[in-house]
């Protein structure tokens, strides 16, 4: 196939300023970049209109449920929400059923994923034998196959002195650890800040503390073992100020996340109980939303990834208490960071394209995409003046537990190209 | 606006507490007399639909209901299927078949009669949702200090005990700044939120709460079973720390307070004995006083109305 791209404007992490000219893809591989290109025989010509080409995004946290919970999410629904959003390759987490501990089930996701992704659909593995904190899971087998995250998501390796064998052990192997963070005797049974909303709503809130104790924590024990720690959605300010201290010392392999609904919801939005923001970490203050985005901007959180977490509408109709935690994010987070951060300036395209796109794949050890002659192609048109409706028809998603349901905001992905593959085009 | 439900004091404009208030001054009339049932409600019927122990409550509503001449079905939880592990959704698309007009609901899960609201057609009145709301308690402590302080504007509310588990410190504490009474809280650091209202003054010292010069104080139940982690060390230090010890009754008799308590009573733990025959306390008012606002609020309420 060859596509030629006109008129459009062209994004990188390298710099703020969109660069004019055309694109043409050829058998999957990007051969020129230039203005005012002229189709040769054969070509489909896409006038963009000044809309903008930039990388596929990369998601390194999402839920896809599968195995065990796929009436919430399957690979393959979950994939087309990722290519619906413009995410061209995602981390699955591994708090599935069984849990993904071993070469077994890793190498039955990454079946599934070969089967029913038209996107690399990556695994990470867990560190403990069904996220249990008692025993080691079998971190070579899982090596073996690719596997380079380890984590216990959704819980905190409750026992130091485990992780910290976990991390002599498998530093050695290249691989990483990233953290979900949580003291769960502070953190008690509830996704909800301890603060004004708690007391309102009668309901035990678990306190920032909660989380950033186990952040310095687990960066501490890198510290100690030298190997990479990631943290994962950090939801606070003192949280975020723990890490920029850790990098400021440059003597430990610390990287970070921050999920678009921490950057934009705070325990407000709860109102009467909406368990569409009831997510773990939790929302919590704005102050936390100003700081979280400071942090984005500063480089204090190399990536954002959005959490993904699938839930049918049954679970989360039920009170706020029983409702599961998390939202879903992958069809709305592009859009979703572009309307309210880019579209007004609070940063630019090469930020997204960086902490989206660029550092994800880093992190995870992958080619970067970009968009540059001789690179495959793994790209997106957006339409900055377009519109999308989030509705439940448009998502992609099996379940549709987002703030942003029915909302409507600026910026459309309206093409995705990866490789010689056509995934998205409207 | 006709409201459907009573979930909570927050959603209910000032008017409406004033109107509520004054509907069930004639229901408490009734009291006084032979026959005590009107027909305001015959052939409506009124589900009871209790998760948490309750006898205060659950009888109030129960006599309310019939004062007005309401059927009134007991759903027996313990014996339901809800131990088989049927979800509480199932439940409710059960009952929904059953046509009742009004369900009271209590529940250890906050926000769980909001749910059932949502879900059905009925009226659901919120007989108390974990930590959250107890709004007809509000009511009745509200008309009963209205009984003692018709303008009860500027008078001052010390409501001493475990503000965090307790829905009615946070309930009674909403409608009080509504109707214009000050509230100040007063107990163990470890049971006061450090953050909350702003409007409400918060001690963790019995002097410093006394110099505040309350008109009432008002003791919450000390509700050991909804104590996950210990909070202070024993009863006896929280009693002589912010009980009404025999000394404070005297000093509270000296200034002429009035003493509330929403039962039932640990005696020796909020209160020791004498408080039980202090001629200003009004915990058996209160009792009294609940069911008539209970049968102000289910005839107040309109079965099928819409619901913003």
């Amino acid at each position: 196939m060859t596509l030629l791209i006109q008129n459009a404007r062209i994004a990188s992490e390298h710099s703020p300023v969109l660069t004019r000219g055309d694109v043409l893809v050829e058998n999957g591989i990007i051969k020129t970049i230039a203005v005012g290109m002229a189709p040769a025989d054969g070509a489909r010509v896409i006038d963009a209109r000044n809309r903008i080409v930039m990388p596929g995004m990369f998601d390194a946290h999402v839920h896809f449920r599968e195995p065990g919970f796929e009436a919430k999410e399957t690979i393959a629904s979950g994939s087309a929400a990722a290519i619906n959003g413009g995410v061209t390759g995602v981390v699955m987490m591994p708090n599935t059923s069984p849990a993904i501990d071993s070469a077994t089930v890793v190498a039955s996701v990454l079946e599934s994923a070969r089967r029913h992704a038209r996107i690399p659909v990556l695994t990470s593995g867990c560190v403990t034998k069904g996220r249990q904190g008692k025993e080691l899971a079998a971190i070579d087998g899982m090596r073996a196959l690719g596997v380079k995250m380890l984590t216990d998501d959704g819980d905190t390796t409750a026992d130091p002195a485990l992780l910290l064998r976990a991390m002599q052990y498998a530093g050695e192997f290249g691989m990483f650890f990233a953290s979900h963070c949580e003291v769960a005797e502070l953190a008690g049974p509830r996704a909800l800040n301890d603060g004004l909303v708690s007391y309102r709503l009668g309901i035990k809130g678990s306190p920032a503390c909660a989380e950033e104790i186990i952040i310095d924590r687990d960066i501490r024990l890198a510290h100690a073992t030298g190997a990479h720690i990631h943290i994962q959605h950090v939801s606070s300010k003192l949280g975020m100020e723990t890490i920029r201290w850790w990098k400021s010392r440059g003597d430990v392999r610390v990287t970070a996340e921050v999920s678009p609904h921490h950057l934009l919801f705070n325990e407000e939005h709860i109102g009467d109980f909406d368990t569409h923001y009831k997510m773990n970490p939790p929302l919590r203050t704005r102050s936390d939303n100003e700081a979280l985005l400071q942090g984005l901007i500063d480089g204090v959180f190399d990536i954002i990834a959005t959490d993904h977490a699938p839930h049918t509408p049954f679970e989360k109709s039920q009170d706020f208490i029983s409702a599961p935690n998390g939202i879903t994010g992958l069809d709305t987070a592009l859009v979703s960071l572009y309307h309210h951060f880019v579209s007004s300036g609070v940063f630019g395209w090469d930020l997204l394209v960086k902490r989206y796109s660029a550092e994800p794949r880093r992190l995870m050890g992958l080619p970067v995409a970009s968009i540059a002659q001789g690179q495959a192609a793994d790209l997106l048109l957006f339409d900055p003046d377009g519109a999308t409706t989030f509705t439940e028809e448009f998502m992609q998603s099996k379940s549709h537990n987002t703030p942003f349901l029915n909302q409507t905001l600026r910026g459309s992905v309206d093409l995705v190209l990866l490789g010689d593959d056509l995934l998205l085009d409207r | 606006m006709p409201h459907k439900d009573l979930l909570d004091i927050v959603s209910l404009e000032r008017e409406e507490i004033e109107h509520l208030l004054d509907q069930a001054v004639p229901f408490k009339d009734l009291f006084t007399r032979s026959v005590k049932k009107v027909p305001a409600l015959k052939g409506k019927s009124v589900l009871m639909l209790f998760y948490e122990a309750s006898t205060r409550t659950h009888s109030s509503f129960e006599v309310a209901a019939k004062r007005l001449s309401a059927d009134v079905t007991n759903f027996d939880v313990a014996h339901s299927s809800i131990t088989k592990g049927e979800s509480v959704r199932e439940t409710i698309e059960t009952l929904q078949a059953m046509r009742s007009d009004f369900i009271i609901v209590r529940h250890s899960r906050a926000g769980l009669p909001g749910t059932i609201a949502r879900l059905t057609r009925a009226s659901v009145i919120n007989a108390g949702d974990g930590a959250h709301a107890h709004p007809t308690q509000a009511l009745l402590d509200a008309f009963t200090i209205k009984e003692k302080f018709p303008d009860p504007a500027g008078k001052r509310v010390l409501i001493i005990g475990d503000i965090l588990h307790s829905r009615v410190a946070r309930s009674t504490s909403t409608i009080l700044k509504k109707i214009g009474v000050e509230v100040a809280f007063l107990g163990p650091g470890s049971l006061v939120p450090r953050v909350g209202p702003e409007h409400i003054r918060r001690f963790t010292n019995y002097k410093e709460a006394m110099d505040w010069t309350p008109d009432i104080v008002y003791l919450l139940r000390v509700q050991m079973e909804r104590q996950d982690v210990q909070f202070f060390p024993s009863l006896r230090e929280y009693h002589r720390l912010y009980g009404v010890t025999d000394a404070r009754l005297a000093e509270i008799r000296q200034r002429g307070l009035y003493i509330m308590h929403p039962g039932p009573v640990n005696r020796g733990v909020e209160l020791c004995d004498a408080v039980m025959d202090y001629e200003r306390s009004l915990i058996n008012d209160q009792v009294e006083n609940g069911i008539a606002v209970r049968m102000a609020v289910l005839y107040w309420l309109k079965p099928g109305a819409k619901e913003e």
